[in-house]
């Protein structure tokens, strides 16, 4: 098992926006609304995250990174360019949770932040293996491409577990 | 928005005054001396949020600032999971420093930030001559940059920096160590700037 080695690397912290491709552990630190979203290329063993942070860029192009509709393609272009195959790709997702039910109850951004990530994974016919959503409570996502495309999810009282 | 050394003075004068009368008011609810802090102002990149606000547990009760301006963006009174225990100890005169939180807690913890909130927007609209009042409370106790990255996702303007202005409170006494957090819209930010800028003004 390649466990040991790939858990005792730092990983690669994703902010608000961000996004990385390799084969290092990478990590998404508290997310509410937002949505980490992890795709895992099952021949190549590496992968790319992405820490969204809204459903529609409307136009914007400064950070594709931060709206579901522009990152989602940024992920399948980088692995794309990278000779990766739609068919070998795990995808997982986790996050948009409504933490404030009070504030913006008409938005529930973490809810259309997933739905839209969902929509446009389905436009270019690629179906989501596992994900953990919603809910009223925060999370951290860790993915680790160098062990399968682990992908865990722990919530603030320390509980990981593996989604 | 970018602001002048002298516009920072200002804002920096402006959560002084704020802060030191919530810090007056947790002293009395407390019966012992708070100390603060100087405020610090602060323009943090979203995507660099987690080097100043980590995952860990804590409680955030949040207002959202209300008046003449509806949606003026949000002000936080923030006080790690541990801080919390002991303030809600101190108040309702229990001593288990490792106990769960209770309902009551919850209820203690929000008429705290209520408290503080209040005479923070109270002195700082004293000042700036304009109403603010804080909304109805909302109390998350959970990773604190998730919370507050589901404020900043559903502020009314497209961002890509927040501008903080953070003042840390605590007693030394009863081990309790606090933040009073406001997170103004841009728009806010230059009614603020704009009527601190008048007041500076020779007459």
């Amino acid at each position: 098992m390649s466990e040991p080695i790939s858990h005792n690397k730092m990983p690669v912290m994703i902010g608000i926006g961000e996004y990385h491709v390799g084969s290092v552990p990478m990590m998404a630190i508290g997310l509410g609304s937002c949505i980490g979203l992890a795709i895992y290329d099952r021949d190549r063993r590496i992968g790319a995250m992405v820490h969204i942070m809204l459903p529609e860029s409307s136009g914007r192009t400064d950070r594709p990174g931060k709206y579901a509709d522009t990152a989602v393609p940024l992920l399948l272009n980088t692995l794309s360019n990278m000779g990766c195959h739609k068919s070998s790709l795990v995808v997982k997702m986790a996050g948009g949770a409504c933490m404030f039910e009070y504030f913006g109850n008409n938005l529930n951004i973490g809810e259309r932040n997933a739905e839209k990530v969902r929509a446009v994974l389905a436009e270019n016919q690629i179906r989501i293996s596992a994900e953990e959503v919603g809910g009223k409570s925060g999370r951290t996502v860790a993915f680790y491409p160098e062990d399968d495309g682990k992908v865990t999810v722990r919530s603030a009282d320390g509980a990981a577990h593996e989604i | 928005m970018k602001l002048s050394s002298v516009q920072m003075d200002a804002m920096q004068e402006l959560g002084n005054i704020g802060a030191a009368h919530a810090a007056t008011t947790l002293s009395q609810l407390l019966s012992s001396t708070v100390e603060m802090s100087v405020p610090k102002i602060m323009t943090v990149d979203i995507a660099q949020l987690a080097d100043h606000i980590g995952d860990e547990s804590a409680a955030l009760v949040v207002f959202e600032l209300q008046g003449e301006i509806p949606h003026g963006g949000y002000i936080i009174f923030y006080i790690s999971r541990k801080s919390a225990v002991h303030l809600t100890n101190t108040m309702l005169g229990l001593t288990d420093p490792d106990r769960p939180l209770s309902e009551m807690d919850e209820s203690a913890l929000i008429e705290v930030g209520n408290i503080m909130a209040s005479a923070f927007l109270d002195a700082a609209a004293e000042l700036l001559g304009f109403v603010m009042i804080p909304s109805p409370p909302a109390l998350t106790i959970d990773m604190a940059h998730a919370a507050m990255q589901s404020l900043i996702a559903q502020m009314q303007e497209e961002i890509n920096e927040v501008m903080l202005f953070s003042t840390e409170l605590f007693c030394e006494e009863h081990k309790i160590d606090s933040d009073i957090i406001m997170m103004p819209e841009t728009s806010t930010l230059k009614m603020f700037v704009e009527r601190l800028d008048n007041l500076m003004k020779p007459i």
